[in-house]
């Protein structure tokens, strides 16, 4: 168990830092499923699997999901902007990397074991519906409220664009411009 | 358990689903050829039995293209998806009594989590090959499939609430006394019908809709990668049918014969009834096919889940 | 069963808080901006579920699953924005949203 905590845990490290440096945009997002793939064995090792099969059905299945759905129909890839130049990756780099050196000095002064036990669904179903129920309530207001906003938000950007089509549609009737549309969205090789 | 033993019951499961899935070809053809009152393959062996193995040495054959323009790396990693998801899912389901490859606590959410991946293989599919049938059938795949499998593990919470656990073994013994599809019986339905749209079969197969997007996702495969694709989708029939056999109609549980034969016949039983399906529904449109999930499953599964509950609940006192 | 110490784990959910902090500051893709957000609130998750671990406990485990629903709702939000954004702004870099710069 100990073995497979430290090569999931280098796997989770590299799928991150790869998501981090990708330009591609699906390639990126791919990785960050990996990363928490790798991610839920070290829940697994650590004794928790109930969380570590949501891990994979909710972050990698659906909120994932969700984010490759969004490039693909907004084809994003080709919106992306420009490659930043690696020396914008210094100043942060050193920052991070101070902040990080701190935590891992701090967390290194003493070592403690973990309790060993597996805490299995029922353990945490009892607690989640228990001490925790007026959270889960709240849980939930917090995700109709996203839902919510979410729909006004996407809802309207589609009527923006509807109005904005129906003016273009205006002027090339009146001759006054052309049927090309400006926000045609141009296919972008890329690696 | 002795180590043979276990990699006898690993073989036994991997070499049992793929061989059902390759039966399942010639099965299909041949009983949507009863439904559709013609003949079907019957030429290449005894009833054609052999046709399977024609089309597999064809398949392999082919010449193995990927577009020019294609995303490389991800159009070939997505299709090995598909069958490596349903395959893994096989690892939790009991064959028989303690005939099972890895005992899982939490059996029934690894399988939602291997369905819930499945997902990929067709949006990866569809987005790699950079055709606009393929994306607007992997599209259409991503919205169908994770809405789906909403109800799916909603129609599921129901047998885990009466069994009390999410082991698959656990599930079927307790069906001792009374089989679940008795007491959930909604849930059932709404497992079908979620199957169905998981495993993109007719009547949910807009994903593949050849009147509209050619072959959908699978467009721009050719050769065994598109095999690779047909496989997957017969192991994944094999899968949910194994799987409403075990969560809905007691698993390995019957009278006189043994274990392993009640679970395979009650397995062909549902196999058959997914083939009928297909040769009998026309294809919705693809907001009909929405509105029957948010507006139909969505509430259906809820009440079968909040009613199940309240019995639980009553019957601990 | 696990003999992992709970220092490494809070090791391991530091360092993948650090590289999304690193990629959040740096890039300018909208939806990588996202995805790093998304790696943080991970690390932070792996942190409390570490730290339930420690103690036995299932409230680290609770806890992860409230850093699940918020992370939904966040995404859920974040991508209409994206659209909204990519329609208007024709692009997705974050520094093209500078018109409320005094």
């Amino acid at each position: 168990m100990t073995i497979l905590f430290y090569i999931a845990a280098a796997v989770a490290v590299l799928a991150t830092l790869l998501v981090v440096t990708r330009r591609n945009l699906v390639h990126a997002l791919l990785y960050l499923v990996v990363s928490l793939f790798a991610v839920a064995v070290v829940f697994y090792t650590l004794g928790a699997p109930f969380v570590a099969a949501l891990e994979v059905i909710v972050y990698a299945g659906a909120i994932m999901m969700l984010f490759v759905f969004a490039v693909m129909l907004l084809n994003l890839q080709a919106a992306s902007p420009p490659r930043v130049p690696w020396t914008a990756w210094v100043g942060p780099a050193v920052l991070v990397g101070v902040l990080l050196a701190e935590v891992i000095y701090a967390l290194t002064i003493e070592t403690q074991p973990l309790a060993g036990a597996e805490v299995g669904a029922t353990a945490v179903s009892e607690a989640l519906y228990g001490p925790y129920v007026l959270a889960v309530e709240l849980a939930s207001m917090l995700l109709l409220a996203a839902l919510v906003a979410a729909t006004h938000v996407a809802a309207r950007a589609r009527e923006d664009q509807t109005a904005a089509s129906v003016e273009r549609g205006r002027a090339v009737l009146h001759g006054q411009g052309t049927a090309s549309e400006p926000g045609v969205i141009v296919e972008e090789g890329d690696a | 358990m002795a180590w043979y033993w276990q990699l006898l019951i690993v073989l036994g499961v991997l070499i049992a689903a793929l061989t059902i899935a390759a039966g399942l070809i010639w099965y299909e053809r041949r009983l949507l050829s009863l439904v559709q009152d013609r003949y079907g393959p019957n030429r290449v062996g005894p009833a054609g039995l052999l046709q399977v193995l024609a089309d597999t040495v064809k398949i392999i054959f082919k010449e193995d293209w990927v577009p020019p323009f294609a995303d490389r790396r991800v159009f070939v990693v997505a299709p090995s998806l598909v069958l490596i998801t349903a395959l893994l899912s096989f690892m939790v389901v009991p064959v028989a009594e303690g005939w099972v490859v890895i005992d899982l606590d939490i059996g029934l959410l690894f399988i939602l989590a291997m369905s819930s991946l499945a997902v990929y293989s067709v949006v990866l599919a569809g987005w790699s090959s950079r055709s606009k049938y393929s994306l607007v059938g992997g599209l259409r795949a991503a919205a169908q499939m994770v809405s789906y499998e909403v109800f799916m593990g909603l129609s599921l919470i129901g047998v885990v609430a009466l069994a009390g656990s999410f082991d698959l073994g656990d599930i079927v013994e307790a069906q001792e006394g009374l089989w679940y599809v008795v007491p959930q019986f909604v849930g059932f339905v709404v497992f079908l019908v979620a199957g169905l749209a998981e495993t993109r079969r007719i009547p949910f197969d807009l994903t593949e809709a050849e009147s509209e997007l050619v072959a959908g996702y699978h467009t721009e495969y050719s050769g065994m990668k598109f095999g690779l694709f047909l496989v997957g989708e017969y192991v994944a029939i094999t899968l949910f049918s194994a799987l409403i056999a075990t969560l809905f109609f007691g698993g390995w549980l019957g009278p006189w014969l043994p274990g392993v034969v009640w679970f395979l016949i009650k397995t062909f039983i549902f196999i058959t009834l997914f083939i009928l399906i297909r040769g009998t529904f026309p294809r919705p449109r693809y907001d009909q096919l929405m509105a029957l999930g948010w507006k139909a499953m969505l509430p259906l599964s809820l009440l079968n889940l909040l009613i199940t509950g309240a019995i639980v609940v009553a019957r601990a006192g | 069963m696990a003999s992992v110490s709970l220092e490494h784990a809070l090791i391991l959910a530091a360092i993948l808080f650090a590289i999304g902090f690193a990629g959040l500051l740096t890039r300018r893709n909208l939806i990588v901006v996202l995805a790093c957000i998304e790696i943080m609130l991970n690390a932070a998750g792996l942190a409390f579920v570490a730290a339930g671990a420690r103690w036995g406990q299932a409230d680290g485990q609770v806890m992860f699953l409230f850093v699940l629903a918020m992370a939904g709702a966040e995404v859920a939000v974040g991508l209409a924005i994206a659209i909204r954004f990519r329609q208007s702004l024709k692009g997705l870099d974050v520094d093209d949203a500078d018109r409320m710069r005094g």
